[in-house]
C-alpha cells in the first residue's frame, strides 16, 4: 500500500486492493429513534495501523466507533443498517455473538472508568469471563497487559489496592490494559485523552504508537493535532457522512475536499 | 468598593445568617430532645435497666423490651433487605424507562408514605388472625408478625435507595463492562452492586433507624410481653411499645423508665444515622 495508490483512489477501495481490510464498512446507516446519524459510510480500515476519525461535534464519529463493537445495542431504539465485515464476517448479523465480537474488538472510553475493585482484579476481570486460567497464568497475563499499557512499573507494588486510588492518566492506562488483556484484534479508543492533562495525554499517545504493532487501532478524537501525531490514516466526517479518508499526512497537507481543508485549517468546527 | 459589590456582600451576609439560624434551630431541637430524655430518664438509667425484665414493674428494667426490639428489627430487616435490594436492582437495571418500571416505582412511593398503623392492621389480618385460628389460640400475636409489619415499612425505603444509588452509577461503567463481553447479570452483580454498595448499605441502615422507632405497627402484631421472649412465635415486648405503655401509667417511677427507654432508642437511632453518614463519607473520599 503506497501513498500514491491511496491518493489517486481515496477511501474504501484502495485499502482493499492492497490487502484485505481488517474492518470493511459498507453502506452503513445509523438511526437514533428516527434521526439519521450515519448516512451511507463506506470505509476500509487496514490491519495494524492507527486510523483516526475526526470531525466537528455531532458529526457521527463516536457513533461510528460505537457500531464497531455494537455497544450501541444496549440502548433501545437505536438501529444500524448496512454491513461491517471483520475479517470477512458481518458483525451486524444478529447471528454474530456479542461475546465473540467483544473479545475481538476492545474499547476504551472518554472518561477512565475503572471497576470498583483492585488494580489486579480490574485487568483479570475480563480475562476470567472468557478464559479459565491457572493462578500463575493469570498473574502472567495481568502483568503482560499492564506492561503493554506502560503501567506495570507504577502499580506493581500495589496490585491489591483499589483502582480508584490511581490518578486519571493511570486509570485510563489501566482501562487500556483491561481492554488489551483480552488480546483483542481491534482496539477502539473514544476520545481517550479528552479528560486528561497534557502529560498523561502524551503518555497515552506514545502508547498508541507502541500498540499498533499488535492491534488494529481506531481512535476518535476532537483534537486534530492528536490525529496528526498518532495516526496513519485519517477519516474526516461531517454531518453523518464520511467526507474524506486518506493517509494522515495527505489529509493534513493536501486534502482532496474543500470541507476537509476548511475544517483542518480551523475555518469551522 | 462599588455599590454593586457592596450589595452582593450584604445579601450574602444576610443569606448566610438566615441559613445558619435555621440550622441552629434544627440542631437546638435535637439537643433539647436528647437533654430532656436524659434529664427525665436519668433516675432510671442504671444497671438494672439493662439486666432486669419489665415483669418487676418499677423495680425492674427494660431488658426484655431491648432484646425484643433487636429481634423484631432484625426480622424486619432480614426480610426487607433481600427483597428490597433485588426489587430496586430490577427497577434500575432491567425496567428503567419502561412503563411497568415507572408504575412500580410510583406504587413503591405510595407504600413509602403509607401510615404505619395500616401496616400493623394489615399484618394483624394476614398473620395474627390466621395463626390464631390455625393453632387454636396457642400462637396469636408474635415477634415474627411484628417483624413482618416492620419489614413492610422498611421495604419501600430499601427499594427506593437501591434504585436511586444504582441509577447514580455512570452509564460508562456499564458500557465498559459490556464492552469486555461481560453479560448483564454479571455486570449487575459483580460491578454495579459493588459500585453502589455503600449507598445501598446506607439505605438499609436508614430503614433500620426508621423502623426501630415504630410503635403503631407493633401494637397489633408483637403485642408485648412482660417476660423475656426469645422465640419469634411468642408475644414480644419492644422499646417503643413499652414506652407507650409506661407513659400511660400513673406511677412516677414508670415514667422515668419510659424516659430512659426513650433515651436508649434515641441514642440507637442517632448512632445508626451517624454510622450511615460515615460509610457514605468514607466512600466519597476514596472515589476522588
Amino acid at each position: 500500500m503506497t501513498d500514491s495508490a491511496l491518493a489517486t483512489n481515496p477511501a474504501s477501495e484502495t485499502a482493499a486492493s492492497a490487502a484485505a481490510p481488517k474492518l470493511a464498512v459498507r453502506d452503513l446507516h445509523f438511526y437514533y429513534s428516527g434521526f439519521h446519524a450515519l448516512k451511507g459510510i463506506d470505509m476500509d480500515i487496514p490491519e495494524k495501523q492507527v486510523t483516526a476519525i475526526i470531525g466537528p461535534s455531532g458529526c457521527g464519529k463516536s457513533t461510528l466507533l460505537r457500531v464497531f463493537n455494537r455497544i450501541y445495542a444496549i440502548y433501545p431504539k437505536l438501529e444500524a443498517k448496512g454491513s461491517i465485515e471483520l475479517d470477512g464476517e458481518n458483525i451486524l448479523d444478529p447471528g454474530y455473538s456479542l461475546n465473540r465480537l467483544r473479545s475481538k474488538v476492545g474499547m476504551v472510553f472518554q472518561k477512565p472508568v475503572p471497576f470498583p475493585m483492585t488494580i489486579f482484579e480490574n485487568v483479570a476481570y475480563g480475562i476470567r469471563h472468557h478464559e479459565k486460567l491457572s493462578k500463575a497464568n493469570m498473574e502472567g497475563r495481568v502483568e503482560q497487559a499492564l506492561r503493554s499499557a506502560a503501567l506495570w512499573d507504577e502499580v506493581k507494588d500495589k496490585l491489591r489496592q483499589n483502582a480508584l486510588g490511581l490518578s486519571g492518566g493511570q486509570q485510563q492506562r489501566l482501562c487500556i490494559a483491561r481492554a488489551i488483556a483480552l488480546k483483542p484484534e481491534v482496539l477502539l479508543l473514544d476520545e481517550p485523552t479528552s479528560a486528561l492533562d497534557p502529560i498523561a495525554t502524551s503518555r497515552i499517545e506514545q502508547l498508541v504508537e507502541e500498540l499498533k504493532s499488535q492491534f488494529t487501532i481506531v481512535i476518535v478524537t476532537h483534537n486534530m493535532q492528536q490525529a496528526a501525531r498518532v495516526s496513519d490514516l485519517t477519516a474526516f466526517m461531517y454531518l453523518g457522512e464520511l467526507i474524506e479518508f486518506d493517509r494522515t499526512e495527505r489529509i493534513f497537507t493536501k486534502p482532496g475536499k474543500k470541507q476537509t481543508e476548511d475544517y483542518i485549517t480551523g475555518r469551522f468546527g | 468598593m462599588s455599590a454593586l459589590y457592596l450589595r452582593r456582600r450584604v445579601t450574602n451576609a444576610v443569606a448566610m445568617t438566615l441559613s445558619m439560624l435555621a440550622t441552629l434551630i434544627g440542631l437546638a431541637f435535637l439537643a433539647w430532645i436528647l437533654w430532656e430524655t436524659l434529664r427525665q430518664g436519668i433516675g432510671a438509667l442504671d444497671l438494672k435497666l439493662f439486666t432486669k425484665v419489665t415483669a418487676y414493674g418499677e423495680d425492674g428494667g427494660l431488658l426484655n423490651s431491648m432484646v425484643g426490639s433487636l429481634i423484631i428489627n432484625f426480622i424486619g430487616i432480614a426480610i426487607a433487605t433481600p427483597i428490597g435490594v433485588l426489587a430496586g436492582t430490577w427497577l434500575a437495571e432491567y425496567a428503567d424507562r419502561t412503563r411497568l418500571g415507572e408504575s412500580i416505582r410510583f406504587l413503591n412511593d405510595i407504600l413509602l408514605s403509607a401510615p404505619s398503623i395500616v401496616m400493623g392492621l394489615f399484618v394483624y389480618t394476614i398473620i395474627v388472625l390466621p395463626s390464631t385460628a390455625l393453632t387454636h389460640g396457642n400462637t396469636t400475636f408474635s415477634g415474627f408478625a411484628g417483624g413482618v409489619a416492620l419489614a413492610l415499612i422498611a421495604l419501600p425505603v430499601i427499594v427506593r435507595t437501591t434504585d436511586e444509588m444504582l441509577r447514580l452509577v455512570p452509564s460508562t461503567l456499564r458500557e465498559a463492562a459490556l464492552s469486555l463481553g461481560v453479560p448483564q447479570w454479571k455486570l449487575t452483580l459483580q460491578i454495579l452492586i459493588r459500585a453502589a454498595r455503600s449507598g445501598i448499605i446506607t439505605g438499609v441502615l436508614l430503614a433500620l433507624a426508621r423502623i426501630s422507632g415504630e410503635t403503631a405497627p407493633l401494637l397489633f402484631t408483637a403485642f408485648g410481653n412482660n417476660y423475656m421472649a426469645l422465640n419469634p412465635i411468642d408475644k414480644m415486648s419492644s422499646l417503643p411499645q413499652i414506652i407507650y405503655q409506661y407513659a400511660n401509667d400513673p406511677g412516677e417511677a414508670m415514667h422515668a423508665l419510659a424516659w430512659a427507654g426513650a433515651f436508649v432508642i434515641t441514642m440507637f437511632v442517632l448512632l445508626l444515622s451517624l454510622a450511615s453518614r460515615l460509610i457514605l463519607f468514607r466512600t466519597k473520599v476514596s472515589h476522588d
